[in-house]
């Protein structure tokens, strides 16, 4: 079964991402207001915009409950759901377009489990990945320990130039905090990952830490151009999430 | 279909509906009409060598499917090995695991674990259900906390070992003035349910059961029976670790869905056409997908269709557990997800791969795609794109959302009005052949949620004067009639009981089961002639109500 990039190319046409053409003349589909509806004319002609745009594979991973739903729920809707923990199931999967200096890159996000049930399913989809955003939950000790076996197991099954992003998140945690800023960065450091601490609840650095991830993959694509590669030196500034619900 | 055509079977089951095709049944069933209680009556009188036999030979669907598909095969029992949850991952779970720690609590709350047990967490519960290892460890308890209850754990694993040793034979249950204890060995686990409710023997050990097939959906059963054979110990709330919240939730749903109680699948009312578009963008989307065995779409607890491969059917019992993943995960609405889905009744030894999505924003019907390809994601999600903008086109998005929203202008969205019958204040009808069911007040999921949300502290026994009855106390009432009829040594076939607050009747054919709550001073032939009338509207109605035809790839 084939499943590289080329085919999931057409496979993963969702609304969003086919927009641009099309658009003017369809009636947006409202939650409820379906009724409305009507099909797209031509549907096909919907493919060519996206066609010049790489497709990024992105695997969220991390302990259970360290909050990587949430991170992205927070990337893709602007909002967070408090209160409301419910695990995911095996993987979910989500694309976004991001622009990052003028280029936009298609992030094809899998958000895992952290369950250890899971593991196994997991694995399968580390060697495709492009970009791997390893979360920890500042509050929780235990899962930034685990930070050491989960970047081992990254190397064991994952490919060898994948960008990997260490996310602490829960940042706006506060008393609760039991992980210190300085020994996220130090880890980091250690393994030569670009850092960052996030809050999924409040959106900082949620948009930057995506943003960082897809500038780095496309230097990485053209790694000629040294002014991108710069780019990399400073990933730990802290940066206002500038989406626009949450502001 | 000959005979299931709509108009014509009014008149001629006028006057003796049982002789004729039962209201819902067909020719053709999705679903294996096995009758669970059949199961659960050989489950209790098993001896215990026949248990420890039936464990040991099992073999595998997926692994007949998967030959039979052919070129894949090899390369899948290559990877099969990879399904292994143990495998490699030792040096994070080892890290990730609290066992040690699990242990010290043991040991500093060991003087003040009696009085643990008469804390409000515990005391005065209607049910309890405990899953402990056969070694005694605690793996799940319905309240409390189980690191907590590692001493009654130990108690009870000493009742069921002495029991089996001593006298060769098998604990099933104890009786006390107020309260039933129901022992379930299953595989290396105990499983334990502690009832001051009116449900039977029978239907606990079949609660006892979901809940360890529940365990088996997340886990396989290999996979179960390897951990404990190799570690006796093992400490098995690590790999079911998110999967409590599973088994919390089919509890609730087995005490308040009456389609567990029949082993019956409840299915969403929809007009016939609707249905037929919806199974056909379904059929005619995925029928060059070699590896798909099942596509099911369903919403709120009710089955909207379901495609399968030939020769293969699904078990209530392995719908009702997809129902609970799909109600207890809300993950599964913010991505399409993919996931491994063990299906105890329909090869315990093996994951299918399941794509699960909500069919759109806009419309809360739930899509899964079921398939013996571990890497299947991407043609299933194309799949699903296809199906879902086929269904905004034929308008079935609409149907589907109408009947969720339980349209006034709907005939099943409020039954009894429709039918005319004042007497009649609450019926649930079973069809055997089909292993489907109507209710005439369909469970609502607003009132579920409530339940669930004071569920965690809640639990506890109430005496409430009841103002409105609703659908679940109504299932309540049934309960015992349900186990007359089903009782192995004396079974009812007519049960007519009438007394100050209601009068109820149950009815048993070879074709249906029907459970009606009348009036309290309703006369017995009112009641037939009612019974009449309500199975000639079921009848006129059961291609809205019920699955008439068994659609395959």
């Amino acid at each position: 079964m084939a499943t590289d990039d080329s085919m999931s190319d057409d496979v993963f046409e969702d609304d969003t991402l086919r927009a641009p053409a099309p658009a003017a003349h369809r009636s947006t589909p409202s939650p409820t207001g379906y009724r409305d509806y009507y099909p797209p004319a031509v549907p096909s002609s919907r493919l060519q915009d996206d066609d010049d745009i790489i497709i990024h594979k992105t695997i969220l991973l991390g302990d259970s409950g360290v909050g990587k739903t949430s991170l992205l729920v927070q990337f893709e809707t602007g909002k967070f759901q408090a209160g409301n923990f419910s695990a995911t199931v095996g993987i979910g999967f989500t694309n976004k377009v991001v622009t990052v200096d003028g280029i936009k890159v298609k992030l094809q996000i899998w958000d895992t489990a952290g369950q250890e049930r899971f593991r196994s399913v997991t694995h399968a989809y580390y060697r495709d990945a492009h970009a791997l955003l390893l979360l920890y939950d500042v509050t929780n000790k235990i899962s930034f320990d685990n930070i050491r076996a989960w970047l081992g197991e990254i190397r064991e099954y994952a490919q060898d130039d994948v960008v990997i992003m260490l996310l602490g998140n829960k940042s706006d945690s506060g008393l609760e905090r039991a992980v210190r800023r300085e020994e996220g960065q130090r880890l980091a450091r250690e393994y030569q990952v670009s850092f960052m601490e996030t809050s999924a609840k409040t959106g900082l650095n949620v948009e930057a830490a995506f943003a960082h991830v897809a500038r780095s993959l496309v230097a990485k694509a053209n790694p000629v151009d040294p002014s991108r590669l710069a780019v990399r030196a400073q990933p730990t500034q802290e940066q206002r999430s500038s989406c626009p619900p949450c502001s | 279909m000959a005979s299931t055509s709509k108009d014509v079977p009014i008149v001629t089951i006028e006057e003796n509906p049982p002789d004729d095709l039962e209201p819902g049944a067909c020719y053709d069933s999705i679903l294996n009409p096995t009758d669970s209680f059949e199961e659960f009556a050989s489950e209790m009188s098993s001896s215990l060598q026949e248990r420890n036999i039936s464990l040991a030979a099992i073999n595998s669907t997926i692994s007949e499917i998967q030959s039979e598909i052919g070129e894949n095969s090899a390369q899948i029992k290559t990877t099969k090995s990879s399904d292994d949850l143990q495998n490699k991952d030792e040096s994070i779970s080892a890290s990730t695991s609290n066992s040690n720690l699990i242990e010290q609590n043991g040991d500093d709350t060991d003087n003040e674990k009696d009085d643990y047990l008469q804390t409000p967490e515990l005391v005065n519960k209607e049910k309890h259900v405990f899953i402990l290892s056969s070694a005694g460890k605690p793996i799940y308890s319905r309240y409390g906390n189980e690191d907590k209850l590692a001493g009654l754990c130990g108690v009870i694993q000493a009742l069921v070992s002495v029991v089996e040793e001593q006298n060769q034979d098998i604990l099933r249950s104890i009786t006390t003035k107020d309260c039933k204890a129901v022992f379930l060995v299953k595989g290396p686990l105990i499983l334990v349910a502690v009832s001051k409710s009116n449900e039977s023997e029978t239907q606990l050990v079949l609660q006892l059961t979901y809940a360890f097939n529940q365990i088996v959906s997340v886990l396989t059963l290999t996979q179960l029976n390897r951990i404990f054979e190799q570690r006796r110990n093992y400490d098995l709330r690590r790999l079911l670790s998110g999967a409590e919240r599973l088994i919390d939730h089919l509890l609730i749903f087995m005490e308040k869905d009456p389609a567990f109680l029949l082993g019956a699948v409840r299915c969403l009312p929809l007009p016939e056409k609707a249905r037929e578009n919806i199974t056909s963008a379904i059929q005619s989307t995925c029928n060059k997908i070699r590896d798909l065995v099942f596509a099911i779409m369903l919403a709120g607890n009710q089955l909207i269709t379901l495609v399968r491969m030939k020769k293969y059917t699904l078990h209530p019992s392995d719908i009702h557990l997809l129902f609970n993943l799909v109600r207890s995960s809300e993950s599964f609405k913010t991505a399409e997800s993919w996931t491994p889905i063990c299906l105890p009744k329909f090869d315990s030894t093996g994951f299918l791969h399941g794509h699960v999505s909500y069919i759109s924003e806009d419309c809360q019907a739930c899509l899964l795609l079921l398939t013996v390809q571990r890497d299947a994601f991407f043609p299933l999600s194309q799949a699903k794109h296809t199906i879902a903008e086929k269904l905004r086109r034929s308008n079935c998005l609409v149907a589907i959302n109408d009947a969720l929203n339980r349209n006034e202008e709907l005939p099943t969205t409020n039954p009894l009005k429709h039918i005319g019958i004042p007497e009649i204040r609450h019926f649930m009808y079973k069809c055997k052949s089909t292993a489907q069911l109507f209710t005439s007040d369909p469970i609502s999921l607003d009132k579920l949620q409530d339940y669930r949300m004071r569920h965690k502290v809640g639990g506890d026994i109430m005496v409430k004067k009841i103002e409105k009855l609703s659908d679940i106390d109504y299932v309540r009432n049934y309960r015992r009639f349900c186990s007359s009829i089903h009782c192995t040594s004396t079974p009812a076939k007519l049960i007519f009981r009438s007394n100050s607050s209601d009068t109820i009747l149950a009815w048993v054919t070879n074709g249906f089961e029907l459970y009606v709550t009348f009036d309290p001073l309703m006369e017995k032939d009112q009641a037939i002639k009612a019974v009449d009338r309500l199975l000639k509207w079921i009848k006129k109605e059961e291609q809205r109500i019920f699955i008439m035809h068994a659609p395959t790839f």
